[in-house]
């Protein structure tokens, strides 16, 4: 078997890996706060999409900024209820919080979207292209270009704009920041809107490789906790450059050894990892 | 970490070694406790038959036994240890897969199978636990919702397991007993073991928040710094309290693979990580009987006043976060502050001379009022506490962070740059 396919193929599906987790990493670097309802926020983003492509007839790049603002207000109004919780730095109750949120999500979406597998409709899907012997579609070129704009982007602005200087300085020491003027909530509110708008831009962009479900969420959120574990925990760089690795390794572990136990093999290298060094692969 | 729970009541600590000043029972109490846990018993026995004892109320009351049994798993690490374990699930499905996979394969008995289950959820957890024997709080928490999902995968795509069928045509659960043997073929008549492994569960949390490793737990939880200094391995107490949970929740399983006859990868859903969070949190942490009138309250709904699938779910879910948002101590906190509220107000309005009315007024409204910042300030303090010992579990020894930001970090495993 020639390895160039799966080597592409895991690019694209590193690419996904990567988007997907970018919200996590920078809510985890920038904020302290965890969202454990990142997985049905990127359903949700996936399935709005749906509903804008086959209910309301709206073109496929135009449904994925409507899904993007959609699931943002859904992150806004959860961060408004934990306001108090996001305060006291509260992780252990943000995570059980976000966990019940999530659950409230899915089953809203399940009597909402219906709970068959459904199919977005992007016009992207079906345009092979092909690169010596390795065959990927145009979805796989956008995932990855979103992918990579995201990071790029992400980064500018956290490290070379006043904005970035804020939400680092806030990081930091909140109550020093807000010795200085700065308002931490407001910081706060943006960095989990961010978040929760890129995990509905990762559900758009990435869900049309298959098919969705509302219970599609659960699954999806282990992969971010892969990424942004194995990154070094708020690492921007370090989850680009592990959630590529990570894709390389699914699709070379599915196509020589079994695609079903791809993620559990995953998880046990995080496991090892873990054992050998607890914060993950970043060195200092 | 949050316990937010000043009331000392419920520590788990002996009679004996009780210091006197934080004693309230009084002998008469002493005296009561005993014959009132015999009504208890008797009574909680007997509520399905009083209830009409259709076949509907016996499974309604043999799930709220076994989910009140998964749950207090749980609620060894939730409470006592104060850890979020996300991965119970895996322990509470590892149980029903081991007896299904013993019954159905090699047609052992209930006792063996039973046996069986015990021995390797608490491998699995003994492992587990290792593994993230440096990892806190949230890591902690990602690598057990980790663990449960990758627990799912293995279930759902091995042969051996059954994959997504599961496996079916575990049989009927028959114990030795006096003249031959009790064949459960009903929920009636599933009724006495659940209820029987319910009560030695209750007895053995009852031990535990007694015991020395129970007492170990909670001070590594409220006080990671005084235990280190009193010269407690923090590491082996959390293994040892993780180890000892699972099969606790895989008792649970074990008698649930008998109450449905298969079993299948469903028992990974989160719906179960979500009944366990919720039947500890609801009542309030920390309650010997909490989880089981969680669950209770839980598995009603869910049995006998269902609002649908996705309708179960967003109650759960809506339910578990407005808990936690409004009432972080759950229905106890809200007892509390009620009655807290009224004696504030019987003390304004008896007036018992304008000072002393205004001193216990004031005093009342105080600590209503300060329940949330002393939550606050309680668990600052912690989060700066588990900070150093992250640091200590890193490092080797005890460092001081800098400032607010290195110690709240600390405490989630996050490193600086």
């Amino acid at each position: 078997m020639n390895v160039v396919p799966q080597l592409v193929n895991g690019v694209a599906l590193g690419a996904g890996y990567a988007l997907l987790a970018v919200g996590w990493t920078v809510l985890l670097s920038a904020a302290r706060l965890v969202n454990f309802a990142h997985g049905q926020l990127y359903m949700l983003g996936a399935f709005v999409t749906w509903f804008a492509i086959s209910s309301l007839g709206v073109p496929y790049l135009a449904a994925i900024p409507i899904a993007v603002v959609v699931v943002a207000v859904i992150g806004l109004v959860m961060q408004l209820l934990m306001t108090r919780l996001v305060l006291q730095q509260n992780i252990v109750s943000l995570m059980l919080v976000t966990l019940a949120f999530g659950y409230l999500i899915e089953g809203g979406a399940a009597s909402i979207f219906g709970g068959n597998p459904e199919i977005i409709d992007s016009p992207f899907r079906g345009h092979n292209l092909t690169l010596g012997s390795a065959r990927f579609t145009e979805q796989d070129v956008l995932i990855l270009v979103a992918a990579l704009v995201m990071y790029a982007g992400t980064f500018l602005v956290l490290t070379r704009t006043k904005v970035g200087r804020v939400v680092r300085g806030v990081a930091e020491d909140p109550k020093l920041a807000q010795l200085y003027g700065i308002n931490a909530a407001k910081v706060y509110v943006g960095v989990f809107v961010f978040a929760a708008a890129s995990a509905a831009l990762a559900g758009a962009v990435i869900a049309p490789r298959s098919p969705i479900l509302t219970s599609i969420g659960f699954q999806e959120v282990i992969i971010t906790f892969l990424v942004v574990v194995l990154g070094g925990i708020g690492s921007i760089i370090g989850s680009l450059v592990v959630g590529l690795g990570l894709g390389i390794f699914v699709a070379l572990f599915g196509a020589f050894a079994s695609p079903a136990y791809s993620t559990a093999a995953a998880f046990a290298v995080l496991l090892v990892v873990l054992v050998l060094r607890p914060e993950g692969f970043k060195t200092r | 970490m949050t316990v937010i729970d000043a009331d000392t009541r419920d520590q788990p600590m002996p009679p004996g070694r009780r210091p006197g000043a934080l004693s309230r029972s009084s002998a008469a109490m002493r005296w009561l406790r005993a014959p009132l846990w015999l009504v208890l018993l008797v009574v909680g026995y007997l509520l399905p038959t009083l209830l009409g004892g259709s076949n509907r109320i016996f499974s309604t009351f043999v799930l709220i036994a076994i989910y009140a049994v998964m749950t207090y798993g749980l609620d060894l690490v939730l409470s006592y240890l104060g850890e979020v374990s996300l991965g119970h699930t895996l322990f509470w499905a590892a149980g029903g897969y081991v007896t299904a996979l013993v019954a159905v394969k090699l047609g052992w008995g209930p006792g063996l199978a039973l046996v069986a289950s015990l021995v390797v959820t608490t491998a699995l957890a003994f492992v587990l636990g290792v593994a993230t024997i440096r990892t806190r709080e949230f890591v902690f928490s990602l690598v057990t919702y980790g663990a449960a999902f990758i627990g799912l995968t293995i279930a759902a795509n091995s042969a051996l397991l059954g994959g997504s069928d599961g496996l079916v045509g575990i049989p009927v659960l028959t114990l030795p007993a006096l003249g031959g043997e009790y064949a459960a073929r009903t929920n009636a008549d599933l009724w006495p073991v659940a209820f029987a492994l319910l009560v030695l569960v209750i007895i053995l949390i009852g031990r535990f928040r007694r015991s020395r490793l129970g007492a170990t737990a909670l001070m590594t939880q409220m006080n990671p710094d005084l235990a280190i200094t009193l010269g407690v391995d923090i590491r082996r107490v959390r293994v040892l309290v993780f180890a000892l949970s699972a099969p606790v929740t895989a008792l649970a399983g074990w008698l649930y693979a008998y109450q449905r006859s298969y079993i299948s990868p469903d028992l990974f859903s989160p719906f179960f990580l979500l009944f366990m969070l919720t039947a500890v949190i609801l009542p309030g942490r920390r309650l010997l009987l909490g989880p089981l009138v969680g669950s209770a309250i839980l598995t009603t709904q869910s049995e006998l006043f269902s609002f649908g699938g996705n309708g179960d779910k967003m109650f759960l879910g809506g339910l578990l976060a407005v808990v936690l948002l409004l009432s972080p101590d759950g229905l106890v906190g809200v007892w509390r502050w009620i009655v807290r509220a009224i004696r504030g107000r019987r003390a304004r309005g008896t007036g018992l001379g304008g000072r002393a009315g205004g001193a216990t007024t004031s005093g009342a409204d105080g600590g209503t009022g300060s329940s949330v910042p002393q939550g606050a300030t309680a668990s600052r303090q912690a989060g700066a506490g588990s900070g150093s010992t992250g640091a200590a579990a890193g490092g080797g020894k005890p460092r001081r962070g800098p400032g607010v930001g290195e110690r709240v970090a600390g405490s989630m495993g996050v490193r600086r740059r």
